[in-house]
């Protein structure tokens, strides 16, 4: 198989709004992709989408699998965290675990077990007297423990401080992240997951703004930061965007030589954040 | 690591068992501690002070003078009446009952369908008619307690398509490959056999611990207890009776359980309310309008205890009861079932968002 996801016109309607409004886009095996948008862009729905958890129009594949009519067969290659804290809360760790061993050709107890041990989590606890981090840890050991060919992660921090989303995202790549596996994460706080990411799509009010590999960035896009007189001539160039900096502009520029640029200040690629509200924003 | 079809079918009734474990579980053995206990505090102290002692002596006074309280059970039914005495109630077909009259003592056994009689010959000394007459009080045990299973499983029906969609862990159960046909039919099997199952075999349990303190409070009383009390058990009986009544039962009651599957996979709030408030809106509406209670004789029928709907007939096989009900009505009944059950499906599949 060429693509692990393909979609072509892809649409969802709820009344007059379209939350998902044809989309095209193809996901390549072993990527990590980071779905960006704005709240109520579509991401969530987009990824329902593809998750069979949602009515939708136009075509999909997903591993080879409709997910409108093979949902559930879908979900043995497929894992993912739709919300923080969604785990059964009258449940123990280990009735948790043992549902997933039962249920699940993938999942791997052993596997779970060794990542639960590093942790405060008692077996025979509760899920409803977890911490939240904790049961974040839990839910991803949960999910680290099956054998899955993607993983679709909407929003899998929200809520947590800063030390459990580092160490999440450390865990993600460090432990499970490998060429046979694809992920999809959308999160707001794009910086942090930044430099894990292999390709990143925007979306904004259903439709797809952009869809590149980081590679790509870096190639097509490029970050002016100038200062003093050169901040005006710099803003004179046709440019994607552009956020005031200390004593001047940072400008992004697309499909510009680097070398015309480089006279009017410091060159450099934009971060995934900054390229963001450049192609939402505009001017700032 | 491959998950076989059985041990996949446990697990998912495991969960449901896991999560209604005070209920399902706890419930009935704390009641039939406590009933148990009762009992045989009644039969030290005082061997007739409780209730339960005080049926047990009914009974087997009743017994010395050949009034079975068996046929407290109402059979408005000419088929049991012989033909000589067609205005007589077969309240008092006792009287022409003879001790070794074979036909008369079928005409006695309500369930007569399934009967075994080997105690009449064994024991000659003893009139066979009586044979059984403490099944009922034992019936009635069941009864009470399918009765507080039946509770018990209306409030989970409710809950069970709603509670999770409401703390939101549906995404979590949706991650796992199981498909909503799966998912709904386990919780209509848990509510429908299940559930029932383990609040029959409690009360079996608690039945046996009555029989026992039965054996002992008449023991105490200068009695045999294997002639008084375990010669008028057919256990036989009483377990075809339990578990097959239950079994009728559950083919009536299928639809209001997928009633309840279908409101709690619909609500956005309080399942309760939108089970009910239609339901009684139709009837209303009926009555208005049509002047007609069709709906109210369709829904009353499915109700547990109404079974059928005229006679107020517990959980056991009644043979003549069971001939005459409406198998169209009971059809119906299973058609829409399985009508609540697609819809349930599909609610879950795509309307799950509260």
């Amino acid at each position: 198989m060429d693509h692990i996801v393909e979609a072509k016109g892809l649409t969802r309607k709820f009344g007059d709004l379209n939350a998902v409004d044809h989309v095209d886009f193809t996901i390549p095996p072993g990527a990590v992709l980071g779905l960006i948008g704005p709240n109520g862009a579509g991401k969530t729905t987009l990824l329902r989408a593809l998750l069979g958890l949602t009515e939708y129009r136009g075509e999909l594949n997903v591993l080879g699998n409709s997910p409108r009519t093979q949902r559930s067969r879908l979900m043995e290659e497929v894992c993912f965290i739709a919300d923080t804290a969604v785990l059964p809360r009258w449940m123990r760790v280990e009735q948790l675990l043992d549902y997933a061993s039962g249920i699940h050709p993938r999942f791997d107890r052993s596997i779970a077990l060794s990542y639960l041990k590093d942790t405060d989590v008692r077996l025979n606890g509760r899920i409803k007297n977890l911490s939240k981090g904790m049961m974040v840890q839990v839910h991803l050991a949960l999910v680290m423990a099956i054998d899955a060919r993607l993983l679709i992660l909407d929003e899998p921090t929200l809520g947590l401080d800063i030390l459990f989303r580092k160490r999440f995202f450390e865990q993600l790549i460090s432990d499970y992240f490998d060429q046979e596996r694809t992920i999809i994460i959308s999160t707001h706080q794009v910086d942090e997951v930044q430099h894990i990411l292999t390709d990143v799509m925007f979306l904004n009010r259903g439709k797809k703004i952009l869809q590149r590999s980081m590679l790509e960035i870096e190639e097509q896009f490029v970050q002016l930061n100038a200062v003093g007189d050169s901040a005006a001539k710099a803003q004179g160039i046709p440019h994607l965007g552009s956020q005031s900096i200390l004593g001047g502009k940072a400008v992004i520029y697309e499909g510009i030589e680097r070398e015309s640029l480089a006279p009017l200040g410091e060159l450099r690629t934009p971060s995934v954040a900054d390229l963001f509200v450049a192609m939402m924003g505009g001017d700032k | 690591m491959a998950s076989t079809a059985s041990l996949r079918r446990f697990t998912l009734l495991q969960k449901e068992i896991q999560e209604y474990k005070l209920s399902f579980v706890w419930t009935p053995v704390i009641v039939a501690v406590v009933l148990t206990l009762l009992m045989f505090a009644s039969v030290l102290v005082a061997g007739r002070i409780s209730a339960m002692g005080d049926t047990i002596l009914e009974v087997i006074m009743a017994e010395k003078t050949n009034v079975s309280p068996t046929i407290t059970i109402n059979i408005d039914d000419t088929e049991i009446t012989s033909g000589d005495s067609p205005a007589a109630e077969p309240v008092y077909e006792v009287e022409v009952a003879s001790a070794d009259d074979a036909p008369s003592e079928e005409d006695w056994n309500f369930s007569r369908s399934w009967r075994f009689e080997p105690e009449k010959r064994d024991k000659p000394d003893y009139e066979s008619s009586e044979v059984g007459s403490l099944n009922p009080v034992l019936n009635v045990i069941n009864g009470f307690f399918l009765l507080l299973g039946i509770w018990v499983t209306t409030s989970y029906l409710l809950g069970s398509l709603y509670n999770d969609r409401k703390d939101r862990s549906i995404l979590f159960w949706k991650s796992m490959p199981v498909s909503e046909w799966e998912e709904v039919l386990t919780r209509f099997i848990v509510a429908l056999v299940v559930v029932p199952a383990l609040y029959i075999g409690v009360s079996m349990l608690l039945q046996l611990s009555f029989v026992l303190l039965a054996m002992l409070m008449v023991w105490r009383m200068d009695m045999d207890p294997f002639v008084t009390v375990l010669a008028n058990i057919r256990f036989g009986d009483l377990l075809l009776d339990q578990v097959g009544g239950w079994l009728m039962t559950a083919l009536w009651v299928a639809p209001v359980y997928g009633w309840f599957l279908l409101a709690s996979a619909w609500a956005k709030r309080a399942p309760f309310i939108v089970a009910v408030a239609p339901v009684i809106g139709i009837m209303l509406l009926e009555g208005f309008l049509l002047g007609t209670d069709y709906v109210y004789a369709a829904v009353i029928s499915h109700i547990p205890h109404y079974v059928g709907g005229e006679s107020v007939v517990g959980f056991y096989i009644n043979g003549v009861f069971w001939q005459e009900v409406d198998l169209f009505s009971m059809f119906c009944g299973l058609v829409f079932a399985a009508i609540t059950l697609i819809g349930s499906i599909y609610l879950r599949r795509y309307r799950f968002d509260i």
